[in-house]
């Protein structure tokens, strides 16, 4: 109910090291440097400061006792505390915040249910101590397997996109369009699979097709959580193969003037970046602001420029906070304006053009550097503004309204007669209001209900001198859902529901410039159960159970021609005639179809453990999905650019199995190791065929060393990250453009799906990184590649056409001013 | 605390008119409007025209009707030319999707400097210009009759001149290809992309 612990490494320095968390549980152990030959005679005494995390007021008549030790302390009302004699120099520390007096539980009140700790210590004689308190998890969550980034893991590259940054966690990975269209991969789903919330809000964006990712600036991500089970109870659909949820600046109160500046470069692509963030907490309200300016050029492979590759990105944030006793008030702002180029040579509207291409072994169009971007290339602009009030009416329920409101502007700009208009000009507004209510505990059952409204609104914008790709749409979702836990001895328990309704109307239009609409709903129940049991001290098993579901996109239906280098047409644009052949002339009503949409059922099970110095995690997880899209070739037509594959958008079930598996071990004091591993088995098993572009098998090991001090560098560490990914094995058939286009291989309505070009071989890579301390410079080093290995990934879609980026030395330098607390 | 009580009472107001007002405003049913397709080609037209009769016109028609979809493309003539005879070929190039049509061929001469037009024939079926077309070699013998700003070869308008020999059932392969930033005096059939590609049926007689 009230326990809380803090986990606590000791470092070599004096200073002490603050982090603020909200907690659930700490586990607070002392391991003094110095230590002496004769530890038996030596006793250590452990101190600290039990503060409110939100409002730093100390928090008195806290018993903080000392795990299987007969010692224990109570804080006063300054929130101290002292325990001496200790014996051990590691100890793990309880800490109740739960009454033992009605007085005790009145001061908590005011607090909320869950006093927010914040430990300050202070050091007698011994080392000092870092404390890093763990995270608590959502409401809801706890029995799903799941991965917190926190700010400093991603100091090191501010500028790369959110699927890079996540690409570290074991079962994630990164689809991509070249480097600056990236997408992440929870378990082998991605796009609209995986649910983004950006702030809270559903990140509003064009998630369709391969080549949009989301416009989240992760220089301002103070949190990044990524969710692999089925989260659509709690967080919407879309949320089949997990959620990553991204936070903020959590403006925290009473925290003296601060700041981050930082400015890096990279040598592939002659990348440099400066970023900015600036804050203050007072006793009742508290603000952020900060902002990034990225500018990249052409990136190179081991063996030739990348032409057409570079980016530019600008971003702001800003956010203030206002509290008033029991009342919260939060408000947020921010922008992001990007240019990203799509490799040159990946452009192949006709066979021809398709042959030659994936049939070089280099680009076919290669230039020497230049920052310039031109066509084919995207360019976005994101605003985002967000409002929430909350209420904690009482010590342990608090009521929420988020009101959110979201512009995405995204003009496409391809090679074409007439380039300098865009080939896709689209607006989306999107609008979001939800209200949560997390309720008293009620018979030990804690649990969250919440109701949300969701709006979308997608215009085309005229003077494209095209048909538009996707058709006008509004989208109006009505949500409500709950969430119940039960803590029952060792056992936690979740269940949870969720009902959605969503409407849609369409208005666009066909080639011929005739005007189509149709209006369609969908509903949905979603559902979670799970479960987590410690196991004992050291281990902890989670299971969950649940159902996702999502609407097909715009693109998945209403898709007509090309896009990239293939022709598709989307679920309703094409039909079997009374002789059973394709045809595409004019778009099917939803009613009048038998789509239906995607529906997942995901089982994730995950194990922790830890053993002495090491620790485990394994995650096993298998998922069903119902009616999955995907796309599949149905003939090779005769088109005026010559003999084209044809694909259509079609329904099945696909099945995924697979596994994570993670070992960290602190081989030393100094020294320690995190092996990953993960592999997915996947097939579309309503037609006995593979999935295409499923990510293969990936192992990486990275040792981590801590290095003395030297000069004026107080804190040095050596990174060391071998990776190897294998060459898919499960990918489907190749058949050359070749080929299709000569008739040698007949395709049909019945055949399989294949790929252009088989899947690339299996590579190796070695990352090498050393982050160091002075004073008030973070500064890191790192050579991505450094082996300079040649490669393509599979996840790529550039490997059609060309090499992933050779060796790239990374180098950042962070400024980090606190001033000086009371 | 009645101030406090106050406060909440209007900051809920306040977000929920907040609320009202943001999805009142971005009511809106409107759909794209039309545009003029310039992608999409569906109707190519050959015209031949003897140099010494201007009323002696063979035209070869190829066409797909729906452009990028399935239905697929139709050569609707066969390209019949006299003996001994001079000719200037020249290419209508339309998007008739939509009524009126869109003539593409006006945009590919505005571009200029990103279009070429090459040729492939059966070997030997002219005598100028010689050989077999440039498809398989830019610099094979080809007559064309304009040029790009750059000074390089367009093709919308080339001169073809028959010898004495009868021909039936030959090919006659027109392809356009689309440029951007690769044209070049060297550039040739497989450079860029191809915007078009029709192989009619050539007879000499």
């Amino acid at each position: 109910m009230g326990n809380l612990s803090i986990q606590t490494k000791s470092k070599s320095l004096r200073t002490v090291v603050k982090f603020i968390y909200p907690i659930s549980v700490l586990l607070l152990s002392v391991i003094p440097l110095d230590l002496q030959a004769q530890m038996d005679t030596i006793r250590y005494t452990v101190s600290g400061k039990v503060l409110d995390v939100e409002t730093n007021d100390p928090i008195p008549y806290v018993t903080v006792k000392v795990k299987d030790v007969d010692a224990f302390s109570v804080t006063g009302l300054n929130g101290e505390f002292v325990i001496g004699g200790l014996y051990n120099p590691q100890n793990t520390l309880i800490i109740s915040c739960f009454g033992y007096s009605d007085s005790t539980y009145e001061r908590h009140h005011d607090h909320g249910k869950r006093p927010h700790i914040y430990l300050k210590e202070r050091v007698l004689e011994l080392g000092e101590v870092i404390i890093m308190a763990g995270q608590k998890k959502k409401e809801g969550t706890q029995s799903l397997s799941q991965k917190r980034l926190k700010r400093k893991d991603l100091a090191s590259n501010p500028t790369q996109s959110l699927a890079a940054a996540l690409s570290e966690v074991d079962g994630i990975n990164m689809a991509s369009a070249g480097s600056n269209v990236q997408i992440p991969i929870i378990h082998g789903l991605y796009g609209n699979r995986i649910l983004i919330l950006n702030n809270g809000l559903k990140h509003g964006f064009q998630n369709w097709g391969t080549d949009h990712a989301p416009e989240i600036d992760i220089s301002a991500a103070h949190n990044i959580t990524v969710y692999k089970g089925t989260a659509g109870v709690r967080f919407g659909p879309e949320a089949l193969g997990g959620a990553i949820v991204v936070d903020p600046n959590p403006l925290y109160l009473n925290k003296p003037f601060y700041g981050t500046a930082s400015s890096g470069f990279q040598t592939n692509g002659n990348g440099a970046f400066t970023t900015i963030e600036v804050g203050r907490g007072y006793r009742k309200w508290s603000y952020f602001a900060g902002g990034i300016f990225t500018k990249i050029g052409d990136r190179y492979s081991p063996d030739y420029s990348l032409t057409n590759s570079g980016k530019e990105e600008k971003a702001f944030s800003g956010g203030i906070r206002y509290r008033h006793e029991n009342l919260g008030f939060k408000a947020h702002y921010s922008f992001v304006d990007q240019n990203l180029a799509l490799l040159r040579s990946s452009i192949a509207e006709s066979g021809n053009s398709l042959i030659r291409a994936i049939n070089s072994d280099e680009p076919i169009i290669v230039r020497p550097f230049s920052y310039a971007i031109n066509e084919p290339n995207q360019l976005m602009q994101h605003q985002l503004g967000k409002a929430e009030i909350n209420w904690s009416y009482s010590s342990d329920a608090m009521l929420t309204l988020h009101v959110g409101l979201q512009l995405n502007k995204r003009q496409e700009f391809d090679v074409r007669r007439n380039a300098e208009k865009p080939i896709i000009d689209l607006e989306l507004n999107t609008h979001d209001f939800q209200l949560e209510w997390k309720h008293s505990d009620w018979k030990k059952l804690e649990g969250i209900i919440g109701f949300q409204l969701f709006t979308q609104n997608n215009d085309n914008n005229p003077g494209t001198g095209t048909t538009p790709f996707i058709p006008n749409y509004n989208t109006l979702r009505y949500s409500g859902f709950i969430m119940e836990s039960i803590r029952k001895g060792k056992h936690t328990y979740e269940a949870g529901l969720r009902i959605d309704s969503e409407y849609n109307n369409v208005r666009g239009r066909e080639t011929n410039q005739e005007l189509f609409t149709d209006e369609y709903s969908f509903n949905n129940i979603t559902s979670s159960v799970g479960l987590v049991r410690e196991i004992s001290n050291n281990s902890t098993f989670r299971s969950n159970l649940g159902t996702s579901w999502r609407t097909p996109n715009m693109a998945e239906l209403y898709s007509f021609g090309q896009h990239g280098f293939k022709t598709s047409f989307g679920l309703l644009r094409y039909y079997t005639n009374a002789g059973g052949e394709l045809r595409t002339d004019r778009v099917i009503q939803m009613d009048d179809s038998n789509i239906s949409p995607e529906k997942g059922y995901k089982w994730i099970n995950e194990w922790t453990t830890t053993k002495l110095k090491s620790f485990f995690t394994v995650t096993g997880y298998t998922q069903y999905i119902e009616n999955y899209i995907f796309d599949r070739p149905v003939a090779v037509i005769g088109t005026i650019r010559g003999p084209m594959p044809v694909f259509i958008i079609d329904q099945a079930n696909a099945l995924l199995i697979g596994a994570d598996f993670t070992w960290k071990k602190n081989w030393s004091d100094k020294v320690n190791g995190r092996l990953g591993l993960s592999y997915l088995w996947s097939r579309n098993i309503k037609k006995n065929e593979p999935l295409i572009n499923q990510p293969p098998l990936n192992i990486n090991y990275q040792l981590t060393c801590n290095l003395p001090d030297i000069w004026k560098i107080e804190f040095s560490q050596f990174k060391l990250k071998p990776s190897y990914t294998s060459r898919q094995y499960q990918a489907p058939r190749t058949v050359a453009p070749d080929a299709l286009i000569d008739g040698s291989v007949i395709v049909t309505t019945q055949s399989e799906i294949f790929d252009f070009r088989d899947p690339p071989n299996g590579y190796f890579l070695l990352d090498i990184g050393w982050a160091f301390k002075a004073g008030d410079f973070h500064a890191s080093i790192e050579i991505k590649n450094s082996l300079n290995s040649r490669y393509r990934d599979y996840l790529n879609e550039m490997r059609y056409f060309a090499d992933e980026l050779g060796r790239n030395f990374l180098f950042t330098i962070n400024y980090i001013f606190n001033s000086k607390s009371d | 605390m009645k101030k406090v009580n106050e406060l909440k009472m209007y900051s809920f107001y306040v977000l929920m008119a907040m609320g009202v007002i943001l999805t009142g405003c971005s009511e809106d049913d409107e759909a794209p409007e039309p545009e003029n397709e310039e992608e999409v080609i569906t109707d190519v037209k050959l015209i031949f025209t003897n140099d010494a009769d201007a009323a002696d016109l063979v035209t070869a028609r190829a066409q797909d009707p729906d452009g990028v979809g399935v239905q697929e493309l139709e050569l609707l003539d066969e390209i019949t030319l006299g003996i001994d005879k001079s000719y200037t070929l020249t290419i209508e190039i339309e998007n008739n999707l939509d009524s009126p049509g869109e003539d593409v061929a006006e945009e590919i001469e505005e571009e200029d400097k990103e279009h070429q037009f090459f040729f492939s024939f059966s070997a030997d079926a002219f005598t100028n210009p010689a050989g077999n077309g440039n498809i398989d070699n830019s610099s094979d013998p080809m007559k064309y009759n304009d040029m790009d700003g750059n000074g390089n070869p367009l093709g919308l308008s080339t001169s073809w001149t028959t010898g004495s020999n009868n021909l039936a059932d030959g090919t006659f392969t027109i392809r356009l290809q689309h440029q951007p930033d690769v044209k070049s005096a060297t550039s040739g059939a497989s450079d860029g992309d191809t915007d078009f590609e029709l192989k009619f049926v050539l007879n000499i007689q």
